[in-house]
């Protein structure tokens, strides 16, 4: 009975076209327009340099925090590279100012005075590194004085040398830190590629869903006919929903191979561990498409609204459309986004890419497998000898 | 005979509505009985409560003998039913739409096979085996319904009006069927609301309305209920009220109705009520075009008993 059910259940999937496309062709056309939009604005991102021009006076080659970063920042050997540096006069600046040559210009004298031109993106990076300079400064001339303050009232004699060095070398240590990590940064087009991963794997809901209703007698003809048969609800959902699982199986492989080899997406070196996720997603996907065919008491149509809004909503608080929606969430509403599939599927490609451990993925899958027991046995709790009171 | 099913007593409501009320009867082996009602009598309710989809107040069903409840795989598995809605899949072909639901209750595959080249024989669909649904006209379409509700050989059959919207030709086909069926020892329930069908086929008729069962008995049993011998209908030109009246003194005579140049005139007994009425009409010099005389209908008898056509 299981195969019986199972091969005429794939069958029936597989010759539905809308649910073939919502299932299997959306993501991979989803994912050659995130290919198309944001491949190019990380391009452009990294090659284009916000030209700036510094007026190269004696307080500025005194200050050498700023002196250096800004070297830093222009050296062309420098993969982060973000400024092309001119050093002038301050005549020059101004001059290059005016023809829009530069964005802007730095000027040192008693303080870092910053003049710009307008508002706009390259403007608010140039402002933001020299706030970040501003402030690495003060932070060590407090950090001087303190030790200073120190060294005195305990009679030391105070070797301004070596606290400056000290507080080089604390301020060198907070720069590695931010270093190392923005060296792990996620691009914007992998969130969203895992993101959409996420989205295909509940996607597959739709599939269970759809065979789900067949077996319902509130639903359409065919459920009265197979609740009428002498087969238990719960052996007959058993193929249908290893046939529909199959299939979403099936449409993630294809994601994963379109994504790797067509769009050339990186995934890194976890790809084993992501496919394992991505298979308990989407069993996490296909047990509430079953919980909404069997728990929602309305319509087909009305049903698939449902299931579709469900998962878009969980797509959007995991960050689909912004990773900044991932962290309100987290914030704010923590055990949401503890509920939401989706939120556990992109939690565990991100632990996945930034831990060495697997402890996180780990505990994201386990919260798969149990979110989809529960929505499993809920589900055929609901249907075992089910009548109604109308059809 | 034995009894195939047994219902007593069985009522349902919705909320305050009452859909069925202590409806009691009983199918026998080989027998067709057929559920005789209008639009929303409770005949599919009946049904639906009998094969446990839908829950009911108050009564009991029994099959072959034995309480029916959801989990009742076995009686199931000699229950057959052709829903009043065309239930197949749009995605499978007819063979494998007739496979499938014949699947659930054979798992043998060779008999399977045989079962269901039988059954695609039996409905006349040997030419549409590779065909999907939404390729079949709305008669064939009803033929692959019954074939996916009969094809595993029950014992039982439900048919929920089977010939709804179906053109002549498929409908002389699905009957012609059902008799087939009976030969072949299946005991069969047909609901429909068309007299005509159950004054053909059934042995037995029982008459719903408002979820009441109002009559039960055989075709000419009921007709006999309905106190009418025979029915003179007569196309006139002129007719006058003492005309009428004058018909309406004949002994014999039950009701007379005039309307739009039709004479109907119903009489409970007699036998030269024809020759009578002409004579009379003649003497009269009330000119007539078509006149014939029939028995009394099914129809007759459920105008009788509730006042109201069976198709209002």
């Amino acid at each position: 009975m299981f195969w019986h059910n199972f091969k005429y259940s794939f069958k029936t999937l597989l010759k539905n076209k809308t649910l073939v496309f919502w299932t299997l062709l959306f993501p991979i056309i989803l994912g050659i327009f995130f290919h198309l939009a944001f491949s190019d604005i990380e391009k452009k991102e990294t090659l284009d340099l916000i030209d700036i021009a510094v007026v190269s006076n004696d307080a500025f080659h005194e200050n050498k925090l700023l002196a250096e970063t800004l070297r830093v920042l222009s050296d062309d050997k420098n993969e982060q590279r973000l400024f092309q540096t001119s050093y002038v006069s301050l005549a020059k600046a101004q001059k290059l100012l005016k023809e829009n040559k530069v964005i802007g210009y730095v000027l040192v004298d008693e303080d870092i005075h910053l003049t710009v031109n307008s508002n706009g993106v390259d403007e608010t990076v140039f402002a933001f590194v020299m706030d970040e300079i501003k402030v690495k400064q003060k932070m060590m001339e407090a950090f001087t004085r303190e030790e200073t303050i120190t060294k005195y009232s305990q009679g030391e004699l105070v070797d301004y040398e070596k606290i400056y060095r000290q507080a080089s070398q604390l301020l060198q240590q907070d720069t590695d830190v931010i270093h190392d990590i923005s060296n792990q940064n996620l691009s914007y087009t992998m969130i969203e590629y895992y993101t959409l991963i996420a989205m295909a794997c509940l996607y597959g809901g739709m599939l269970a869903m759809y065979i789900t209703n067949y077996k319902l007698a509130n639903m359409n003809c065919v459920g009265k006919r197979t609740s009428i048969s002498p087969v238990s609800k719960g052996t007959m959902l058993l193929g249908s929903l290893c046939a529909s699982y199959l299939i979403q199986l099936i449409g993630l492989l294809l994601l994963f191979l379109f994504t790797i080899f067509v769009l050339h997406v990186d995934y890194g070196n976890h790809l084993l561990a992501m496919i394992l996720l991505a298979c308990c997603g989407s069993l996490a996907g296909l047990s509430l498409g079953i919980v909404v065919a069997t728990l929602i008491k309305t319509n087909e149509n009305a049903k698939t609204g449902i299931l579709i809004a469900i998962t878009m909503c969980g797509c959007f608080f995991s960050g689909m459309m912004g990773i900044t929606m991932k962290y309100i969430i987290d914030k704010n509403i923590p055990l949401l986004n503890k509920l939401n599939p989706a939120s556990m599927i992109t939690d565990g490609f991100y632990a996945l890419y930034y831990y060495d451990h697997f402890d996180r993925f780990l505990f994201d899958v386990i919260s798969l497998l149990l979110f989809s027991l529960v929505m499993m046995i809920l589900s055929f709790h609901e249907l075992r000898r089910q009548t109604y009171d109308h059809i | 005979m034995k009894k195939v099913i047994e219902v007593k007593n069985l009522s349902k409501a919705y909320k305050t509505l009452k859909v069925l009320e202590h409806v009691s009867f009983d199918v026998k082996e080989g027998e067709i009985l057929g559920f005789l009602g209008p639009n929303g009598s409770g005949k599919t309710t009946t049904i639906h409560c009998i094969l446990t989809l839908l829950r009911f107040n108050e009564g009991t069903i029994n099959i072959f003998g034995e309480e029916m409840k959801p989990d009742s795989y076995e009686l199931k598995r000699q229950i057959g039913v052709v829903f009043q809605e065309v239930a197949v899949f749009e995605e499978l072909s007819v063979f494998d739409n007739i496979d499938y639901f014949c699947g659930l209750y054979i798992q043998d595959k060779k008999q399977r096979k045989q079962y269901v080249e039988e059954a695609i024989q039996f409905v006349g669909l040997e030419h549409y085996k590779t065909f999907y649904p939404k390729q079949l006209s709305g008669g064939l379409l009803r033929r692959l319904n019954i074939a996916c509700g009969i094809a595993h050989k029950p014992r039982l059959i439900f048919l929920d009006e089977p010939t709804v919207a179906v053109d002549p030709q498929s409908r002389n086909n699905i009957l012609e069927g059902i008799k087939k069926l009976r030969e072949q020892g299946a005991t069969i329930i047909y609901t429909t609301h068309y007299m005509e069908e159950v004054d053909i086929l059934c042995d037995r008729i029982i008459i719903l309305d408002q979820g009441k069962i109002l009559a039960e008995g055989t075709p000419n049993e009921l007709k006999e209920l309905a106190n009418i011998e025979e029915k003179i209908t007569v196309e006139v030109t002129n007719m006058t009220e003492k005309i009428i009246e004058g018909i309406r003194k004949f002994k014999t005579v039950d009701q007379v109705m005039f309307e739009e140049g039709i004479l109907v005139v119903t009489y409970h007994k007699g036998k030269n009520n024809l020759s009578q009425l002409v004579d009379y009409l003649k003497e009269n010099k009330v000119v007539y075009h078509k006149i014939f005389s029939e028995r009394p209908t099914l129809n007759d008898v459920f105008l009788q008993l509730t006042g109201k056509e069976l198709r209002d």
